[in-house]
């Protein structure tokens, strides 16, 4: 059986101070410079005002009341029960009662939330621009020669994902041109950045669009109706069957002390 | 355990305070290196609480110039904290009178001097904030109050704390400073109400299910409430101590108080009233009584004969409260 010929591709070594190193070093130091940016572009968290904060609150209070309602009384309990939901349903914790049941509004044209878009923006314009530049340089001046050679085999398939920008055929996927390198480089820097700059580092572009992606519903966000989430919190309260865990409790003690 | 300037000495005995108070010069000395660690500045903050605690006022004074220094002056903890020291530099009421004023210009200011941090974080919990978001607040609000409480305005203190409760009514700290006022006050159903409040937050701390039953126990021993509702209060104070040691084993308060109620409920068995079931609890029958008040008897005696030889593992229990265990055991006539 024929032996494959051993592919070999005599590089000039020059090509690795000159290409390999100088584009890593240019990775990190964007990742770096990145950081800072998007940490001196970020607008001072602005402070909410009363009513908001007593909104926001208020309905945590009936969360809190909802999950909770087992240490308490069952008198207690209803008492709490009945003045909640008859200020949820008269919408008295509201921020501004008068626009209750109007429907939400829409969150573009509410300045506050602007704001939080505008910086969202800010942070994607941080991530694209740089990356753009890094492409087309690496474009401009070392496309369409590989750099170096894996010291691994891999699959024909690698081939698309490691020799970008080399269209030969036959080559095997181990070499590795110099936009793949990049590539490489954005999937695989975060570590170096967590290292240099501390785990909660704005440098790497993954993590940003993981965490936007992965998001919970926002419970307080733009565009959602309190006076809905009030209403709805009302009818949770309103069904909430009351139990107590001083129910029994001695007899529990006593089991639990001589079992 | 040796006290750490990790953690905030307002709960720390005397000696210790005094302990971490001496820190204070190598502290300060050490300050000057240019690297920021994470935990330097808490170590600052508590060394300041910890000075003013032992009355070092001149070492507390640094650590606030050192903070001010980092944090700028207009930060709200950073006020807070000028606020106290101030409080503490006081010699006079007229000077107290002073530092309130200055409270009031500042809330006039802004008129929420809680910083929206956690809802901040809710909004963008891919953004990072500069300023490491405080998660404890401790706004000028609340110093305010606690400065009423001291000058000796009460009812001002208690107005001020339902306002801002009024508008956060999911603060813990705000609620038990609120039953401790009416407690002080006497007004015992507002105590039980807004401690009720605090077991909705966090409903299984012991020590406040524990504290729970002492004000029940209180309310139901004042000649004002009468028969009827006396039995509810103890009926229910007996609940919430079983509920303090069911959620913490050998707790000496909570052994302490179901001591207190079961003597007391077996002492006036004689006249309890007829029990009606309109929603409040109602007391368990006699014979579960006398066995609860014999578990705690077993348990009180176990853990003062313990920590009085001061046996492992049996270190920790506060020492005047073993000490009012004893008299209480012996009050009862019991042989330890």
């Amino acid at each position: 059986m024929a032996q494959v010929p051993v592919q070999t591709i005599h590089r000039d070594p020059q090509l690795f101070y000159w290409i390999l190193f100088p584009i890593t070093i240019v990775m990190i130091l964007t990742g770096v410079l990145r950081h800072y940016a998007s940490v001196l572009m970020q607008s001072a968290p602005k402070k909410l005002d009363q009513k908001a904060i007593r909104e926001q609150r208020s309905l945590l209070h009936g969360i809190n009341l909802r999950g909770n309602f087992h240490a308490l009384s069952k008198k207690s309990f209803a008492t709490r029960r009945d003045a909640l939901v008859t200020a949820f349903e008269s919408g008295a914790y509201l921020k501004d009662p008068e626009r209750a049941g109007q429907g939400q509004p829409n969150p573009l044209s509410d300045p506050s939330s602007m704001e939080g878009m505008m910086g969202m923006m800010k942070n994607q314009m941080a991530m694209i621009i740089p990356n753009t530049l890094i492409m087309s340089w690496i474009n401009a001046f070392f496309s369409g020669y590989v750099i170096m050679k894996l010291p691994f085999p891999l699959t024909i398939k690698f081939k698309s994902m490691l020799q970008a920008g080399v269209m030969t055929k036959d080559m095997d996927p181990r070499w590795m041109s110099s936009i793949s390198w990049y590539f490489l480089c954005i999937f695989g820097l975060q570590s170096v950045f967590n290292f240099l700059l501390g785990s909660d580092n704005a440098a790497s572009q993954m993590a940003q669009q993981m965490g936007g992606m992965g998001a919970a519903p926002q419970m307080f966000g733009p565009g959602v109706d309190p006076d809905k989430q009030f209403k709805a919190e009302a009818e949770n309260l309103a069904v909430i069957e009351h139990y107590s865990v001083l129910d029994d409790v001695e007899e529990r003690l006593l089991e639990g002390i001589t079992a | 355990m040796a006290p750490s300037l990790l953690f905030n000495p307002a709960k720390l005995p005397p000696s210790e305070a005094l302990q971490l108070a001496q820190q204070a010069p190598v502290v300060l000395q050490g300050s000057s290196s240019p690297s920021e660690t994470v935990d330097q500045w808490a170590t600052f903050e508590n060394l300041l609480l910890a000075c003013l605690r032992t009355g070092d006022d001149e070492a507390a004074a640094k650590c606030m110039d050192q903070l001010e220094a980092r944090f700028g002056p207009d930060n709200e903890r950073v006020m807070a904290l000028r606020g106290l020291l101030s409080e503490a530099q006081a010699e006079n009421n007229g000077e107290l009178e002073a530092v309130l004023k200055q409270y009031d210009a500042i809330l006039e200011g802004n008129s929420t001097n809680l910083v929206g941090h956690d809802r901040l974080r809710q909004l963008f919990p891919d953004r990072r904030f500069a300023n490491p978001p405080c998660l404890r607040l401790q706004p000028i609000t609340k110093r305010r109050i606690a400065l009423l409480r001291s000058m000796g305005r009460v009812s001002d203190a208690a107005t001020a704390l339902v306002q801002l409760l009024d508008f956060s009514p999911t603060d813990a700290e705000a609620w038990s400073e609120l039953s401790d006022l009416y407690f002080t006050q006497g007004l015992y159903s507002q105590a039980i109400y807004a401690l009720e409040e605090v077991l909705l937050l966090s409903p299984n701390a012991w020590n406040i299910h524990a504290r729970l039953g002492e004000v029940q126990y209180m309310a139901a021993t004042t000649s004002g409430s009468g028969g009827g509702s006396q039995q509810k209060y103890l009926a229910e104070a007996l609940k919430r101590f079983a509920r303090s040691i069911e959620l913490c084993d050998d707790y000496l308060r909570g052994y302490y108080g179901l001591k207190l109620v079961t003597t007391r409920l077996l002492k006036e068995q004689a006249k309890q009233a007829k029990q009606t079931d309109d929603g409040e609890f109602t007391l368990p029958d006699p014979k579960t009584i006398e066995r609860l008040d014999e578990l705690a008897t077993a348990k009180l005696s176990e853990i003062v004969r313990h920590s009085t030889l001061k046996d492992r593992g049996w270190r920790g229990y506060d020492e005047r409260e073993v000490a009012a265990a004893r008299e209480l055991l012996s009050q009862n006539g019991i042989e330890r």
